[in-house]
């Protein structure tokens, strides 16, 4: 039914940052809690979010080859601006994870924090979620409920992508973790009793660490979830505030003025989003991979 | 598609809400879909493996190459400051000698000036003295041959005299007789 009704929509206009805002008010009262199609062929989707999460991938290769097209260990300006990014997370990623398996994972941690950093910062430029086109019945009508459709929405803004990253870290964090100890340190760190026992007391206490160890899999179970809902609440919470800020003025070429001081706020929720994400990711794989370290030092 | 319709399936979407399960519930009211999933997977893997390619490796090359030239550069650094130390130790040292060395000669080349200027005064004097004296002996031997020169001719004046004064030729006993007695007065 969906498909059906967006077959019939009609591009009816394109509008830039707040003159597109207030339009959209109209018939757009509030951000839906999805991403919304823009076209769709069988069993793809293509939604406004995917748009924006390409543009993001695309703007973030381009710089990438940009600063690293001609490297020199004198750098240019770019070249040493990437350098800084890379060096200071990689930095920051060696204290938590230590440095071996920091280098080791950084194609996925340095990604996981660029991408969600830049597509939460791009996802405030004026235009995403106000430029569009609204959408009309086959009749010519304006479409029942909310008949806005934005072109761009926050890539993070849509829980598809939050639980891409957070699916794709669960796996990984499994694959890391074997690899830098072993399956049966794997699960002997999560099901085995900590400490010395004998006797009777070993029996009790490896009844009570497998039941522990029922709910570490639960917690485990669990992260990918709160992560993906945990970055995708604050991202969409964030653009929901300053669309409902902006629809409370009532005069259209102040709407932005209003929004300003949260557009400031919103920058620093993306970053410490970004950060809490990589963070909480680099924190869960350091962990699981601890106690084998532990264990070397011991011995 | 009128509104009335629009309601009727509106209606129709919340009753079929109401069956679902609440993880249906919350896939379809955040817009989780399969497709969307794995295109947004894939999407993230490529941007991994993109970036990985053209920045964290290239980069990490880079820092890598760096920070060992730096080290190496540090290395050098403390070796050539060490080196530098060790050569103006050995310039310090070959100073002092060569001052050393310079004043030893200075002194010696002073004293061998002073005792080759004694030497060489003594030998003047010594060469003076031994002009003089040759010049006393010739003075001598010259004042000594013509005061016999002079005894000659005052001998010969004196016979001469004598042989005017007797007006007779004196013979040559005679003559040297006057003669040694005219040399002998004088004496």
């Amino acid at each position: 039914m969906f498909s059906i009704i967006r077959f019939f929509t009609l591009v009816s206009a394109v509008f830039f940052a707040s003159a597109s805002s207030s339009m959209a008010a109209e018939g757009h009262d509030h951000l839906p809690a999805s991403a919304e199609v823009l076209f769709e062929a069988g069993w793809f989707k293509f939604t406004n979010s995917t748009l924006m999460m390409l543009i993001v991938a695309v703007f973030l290769i381009v710089v990438a080859q940009l600063a690293t097209r001609k490297i020199t260990l004198v750098p240019s300006k770019l070249q040493n601006f990437v350098e800084w990014i890379l060096e200071s997370l990689i930095n920051f990623l060696s204290g938590v994870l230590g440095e071996s398996l920091a280098k080791r994972t950084f194609w996925f941690f340095g990604t996981l924090f660029i991408m969600i950093l830049f597509s939460n910062w791009m996802g405030l430029i004026p235009g995403v979620g106000t430029i569009g086109f609204f959408n009309v019945t086959p009749d010519g009508d304006p479409y029942p409920g909310d008949t806005f459709t934005p072109l761009l929405r926050g890539a993070n803004a849509d829980l598809n992508m939050t639980s891409a990253m957070a699916v794709a870290f669960a796996i990984l964090w499994f694959y890391w973790a074997v690899t830098e100890t072993s399956v049966k340190d794997f699960f002997a760190h999560i099901f085995a009793p900590k400490g010395k026992f004998e006797g009777v007391m070993l029996v009790g206490m490896i009844v009570i660490f497998l039941f522990v160890g029922l709910i570490e899999v639960a917690s485990i179970a669990f992260r990918p979830v709160a992560l993906m809902f945990r970055l995708y609440g604050n991202v969409y919470a964030g653009e929901n505030m300053l669309e409902s800020i902006m629809n409370m003025v009532p005069l259209d070429y102040v709407k932005w003025l209003a929004a300003l001081p949260f557009y400031f706020l919103e920058l620093l929720v993306g970053l410490i989003q970004a950060l809490v994400f990589t963070l909480l990711c680099a924190v869960f794989l350091r962990l699981i991979c601890e106690h084998e370290h532990d264990d070397e030092h011991a011995h | 598609m009128t509104v009335s319709a629009f309601i009727l399936a509106s209606t129709e979407a919340a009753v079929e809400a109401a069956d679902q399960s609440p993880v249906e519930k919350i896939v379809d009211k955040f817009g989780l879909h399969w497709s969307l999933f794995i295109s947004q997977l894939v999407a993230f893997l490529i941007v991994c493996f993109l970036l990985k390619k053209f920045a964290y490796g290239p980069v990490m090359e880079m820092l890598e190459q760096r920070k060992h030239r730096i080290e190496d550069g540090e290395t050098k650094l403390i070796e050539i400051e060490k080196q530098l130390e060790e050569s103006e130790a050995q310039k310090a040292a070959l100073l002092e000698k060569a001052n050393a060395d310079a004043k030893r000669m200075i002194t010696e080349a002073k004293d061998s000036a002073t005792a080759f200027g004694e030497q060489k005064a003594q030998e003047a004097v010594a060469q003076a003295q031994t002009i003089l004296n040759k010049a006393q002996e010739a003075a001598r031997a010259e004042r000594a041959a013509m005061a016999a020169e002079l005894k000659q001719e005052f001998g010969r004046l004196v016979v001469a005299t004598t042989s005017q004064v007797a007006g007779k030729e004196l013979n040559a006993a005679d003559q040297k007789r006057i003669n040694d007695e005219a040399v002998s007065s004088l004496n």
